[in-house]
């Protein structure tokens, strides 16, 4: 694997969206860690948790997803993942779980560190993984669970069955959490919440949608950045500001033919599955060098949190992506891949991922087939380095460019 | 007379097809039901026998056309079997999302298997609030739905009846589990047999041929384990694993087996309303890696049993790749170690022909388990 080279980075302007966004992202580890010492709560949430709840009842919060992938990408992953495996974790278990429960045991990591929590929110909408990832920190921690559970839908569209059972647990988690911390849910404050978090979404959709300019007016990769902010803080006024200047810089680049895809922009990807943080760099100029810009992910679609009531605001929650059947993850793609002009789909089978992994296969050929464009898959993990190789990568996104370039 | 009962639970153990073709051939329809837990007491009531797809020992090769190879082999070869026609006849598959690889499996089933209707079956984590145990319902009714689309009835006096006729199995299975840690004769083969064979026959033959085993059993004086284990994991029906337990002279006392007990420690409570108490029933289960637990009561439970059974250690039988087990054995080892009980972690899958590295992790367990 070759050796990253490490750049002085260029400097940011403090008015663009990634230095608003990034400021954001790092502001809410930053703020939770202040929290703690002025002995307010901090709360441990997973990444779909209906942000909502900590936002309204004014907890600071910590997403070890989040932190895991950091940790990840400034390349202490096989380190604080061996931490968990000397305690008894088997290597086949997700490796952000891994993490986060080695920084439960070591309670540090320079490599980013968070605020203990006081309680954590877990919700298994993205994998039943989670509930077991949560149910060890809450013993290890011996803190209360808060467990809001979205079932994995066979179904199309959610039922009113299960969006009824997701209501009733959301104001139990309330209710919890305002005895927990004997504090008060707000209602209006909770409608400012909800319109925080629409604004930011439809922003967010909005910018990501602008890549069905041809060629596109930004680099793909900058999401897995930007959706930090989408994860962590879409509940907050200033998320949504962030991203409608992302959007308007977007159109921009589009109006003045400018992109943040840095080369000629030859092919048009869409990346399926989760970022293989380790080697971030390595997956992005693998794409790059070819003059291939990946347009598109699902995460352009995951946190379209736009609702127009309480049953929508749930149903939303219920229809991310791991929690959906394979007919609307595929049609998901599908739009996406047609909407941005796809000609490739570059899928990663995510050893960390069962769910997100388990159905790619027929999901991919059914999303091939119905674009008419090529399908490669490599072997990667999101967090732990020792489950991808470059060479395997490189041999694929090249396959997968020859077809393309034979397309043409 | 033993002998010839423990022959009939192996020649059914090992023969599901012939099973499944005896009740066709009866002009019965048969729903399978994959793991880990199914309402078998409706899919009975309504006129169906429920047969368990626990997958086999096969090679995989078919299934890997949908599968990543970190999937459990479990649902994996759930899936080859059904690529490759193992279960052709079958009215549909009954499968739960306790997991997330069994999420996928039924997704991918609707595609790679034609002909056997893929029916989910969707329970709620949080299934002791009111909330929970009505989405619940919601999954059984659900279910209701997509047997009566295939030629099933549903009738609640009749989900009545059957919920006695399983109640009564699990009563005969958790008896002959206590009879069976008294007997050391029993070997852990044998012991094997008497569970897996529950997964392919009817509740009422099942039941009636495990009061036989207990009634025989009886007859002979009860004896004491020289080494008594707990075994615990999804799936332990590798038959050279049972048989290397047998070599180490390891009887099993009591196991935590998600294929063995855990299927019958909870009964449906009474009430006129049998689809509502089959949803109490789920309310009142425990004790399981893929039913949510922030208290961990299951590994309690297994330290406790190996106590009270008089266990010498725990063999943990991890199921490569599952997720659930994979989470709580650190707690298992850590809680029974401080427990005083030795554990012992192996792990198995469904491609498995070599086990001579768990002989040998089990022979060492033996010498420590000896000193």
């Amino acid at each position: 694997m070759a050796e990253e080279v490490k750049k002085t980075p260029r400097p940011v302007d403090p008015n663009s969206a990634k230095y608003k966004l990034g400021k954001i992202a790092s502001d809410a580890y930053v703020d939770a860690i202040e929290a703690k010492k002025q002995g307010k709560p901090v709360v441990w949430i997973s990444s779909n948790f209906p942000v909502e709840i900590p936002e309204t009842l004014g907890l600071a919060t910590v997403y070890p997803e989040n932190q895991a992938a950091g940790i990840a990408a400034r390349g202490a992953g096989q380190r604080m993942c061996e931490v968990a495996e000397a305690d008894g974790y088997s290597n086949d278990i997700c490796a952000y779980a891994r993490i986060s429960l080695a920084y439960a045991k070591l309670r540090e990591c320079p490599e980013q560190e968070v605020a203990m929590p006081d309680a954590l929110l877990c919700c298994n909408n993205i994998c039943n993984c989670m509930i077991k990832w949560y149910e060890n920190l809450a013993l290890d921690l011996n803190i209360p669970l808060i467990m809001l559970d979205i079932p994995f839908n066979p179904d199309y569209d959610p039922t009113p069955e299960i969006v009824e059972y997701v209501g009733a647990q959301f104001w139990d988690a309330v209710h919890q959490l305002e005895d927990i911390f004997n504090i008060k849910w707000d209602d209006e404050k909770f409608k400012e919440v909800t319109g925080f978090s629409c604004t930011a979404s439809r922003a967010w959709l909005d910018a990501t949608s602008e890549a069905c300019h041809i060629p596109s007016p930004f680099n793909g990769f900058d999401l897995l950045n930007h959706m930090a902010v989408m994860v962590t803080a879409r509940g907050k006024a200033e998320a949504g500001e962030a991203m409608n200047v992302l959007l308007k810089e977007y159109k921009e680049n589009h109006a003045t033919g400018k992109s943040t895809f840095r080369e000629e922009e030859k092919y048009r990807i869409m990346f399926e599955g989760i970022a293989c943080w380790p080697y971030l760099r390595v997956t992005s100029r693998g794409l790059r060098d070819r003059g291939i810009n990946m347009v598109t992910t699902i995460y352009a679609d995951a946190f379209g949190f736009d609702y127009n009531s309480f049953d929508e605001m749930i149903a939303a929650y219920c229809s991310v992506p791991n929690s959906i059947n394979l007919e609307k993850s595929r049609d998901k793609r599908i739009k996406l891949c047609k909407a941005n002009h796809v000609e490739g789909l570059l899928i990663h089978n995510n050893r960390s991922c069962k769910l997100w992994s388990g159905f790619m296969a027929e999901m991919g050929r059914q999303v091939g087939a119905e674009c008419g464009i090529p399908v490669a898959h490599f072997d990667g993990d999101q967090a732990d380095p020792r489950n991808f190789s470059e060479a395997q990568y490189n041999t694929r996104v090249e396959g997968l460019m020859e077809i393309m370039e034979a397309n043409k | 007379m033993v002998n010839e009962i423990f022959a009939k639970f192996h020649e059914v153990a090992t023969s599901p097809r012939a099973q499944m073709d005896k009740y066709i051939a009866e002009g019965k329809k048969v729903v399978l039901t994959a793991p880990v837990y199914t309402p078998g007491e409706i899919i009975h009531s309504m006129g169906f026998v429920p047969m368990g797809a626990w997958g086999g020992d096969v090679q995989l090769d078919k299934a890997k056309e949908y599968c990543p190879a970190f999937l459990c082999s479990i649902a994996q070869s759930i899936l080859e079997l059904g690529m490759d026609g193992v279960y052709d006849g079958a009215s549909a598959l009954v499968i739960p999302s306790l997991c997330d690889t069994l999420k996928t499996l039924g997704q991918n089933w609707k595609y790679a298997v034609k002909g056997i209707p893929f029916i989910p079956m969707t329970y709620p984590q949080n299934r002791k609030p009111d909330y929970g145990v009505k989405f619940t319902r919601a999954g059984y009714e659900r279910v209701i739905k997509d047997l009566e689309a295939i030629g099933g009835v549903f009738d609640n006096a009749a989900l009545a009846e059957s919920c006695k006729i399983y109640n009564k199995h699990n009563e005969v299975m958790r008896k002959v589990d206590e009879v069976i840690a008294k007997h050391p004769e029993v070997t852990a083969v044998q012991r094997s047999d008497v569970f897996k064979s529950a997964f392919f026959m009817s509740a009422e033959e099942h039941t009636a041929l495990v009061e036989e085993l207990i009634a025989e059993l009886e007859k002979t004086p009860a004896g004491e384990a020289d080494m008594g284990i707990v075994v615990s994991g999804i799936l332990t029906d590798a038959p050279q694993l049972n048989e290397i337990f047998d070599e180490m002279g390891m009887h099993i006392v009591a196991d935590d087996v998600a294929a063995q007990s855990r299927q019958y420690r909870t009964d449906v409570p009474c009430g006129d309303d049998a689809l509502q108490a089959m949803a109490e029933k789920f309310k009142a289960m425990d004790n399981c890696s893929v039913l949510y637990d922030v208290e961990k009561k299951r590994v309690q439970l297994i330290a406790d049993t190996a106590k009270a059974r008089g266990a010498k250690g725990v063999v943990v039988v991890m199921t490569k790749f599952c997720d659930p087990e994979e989470f709580d054995y650190p707690i298992i080892k850590r809680v029974c170690e401080a427990a005083g009980i030795p554990v012992a972690l192996v792990e198995v899958d469904r491609q498995m022909v070599q086990f001579e590295q768990i002989r040998t992790n089990l022979e060492t367990f033996r010498d420590m388990l000896s000193m």
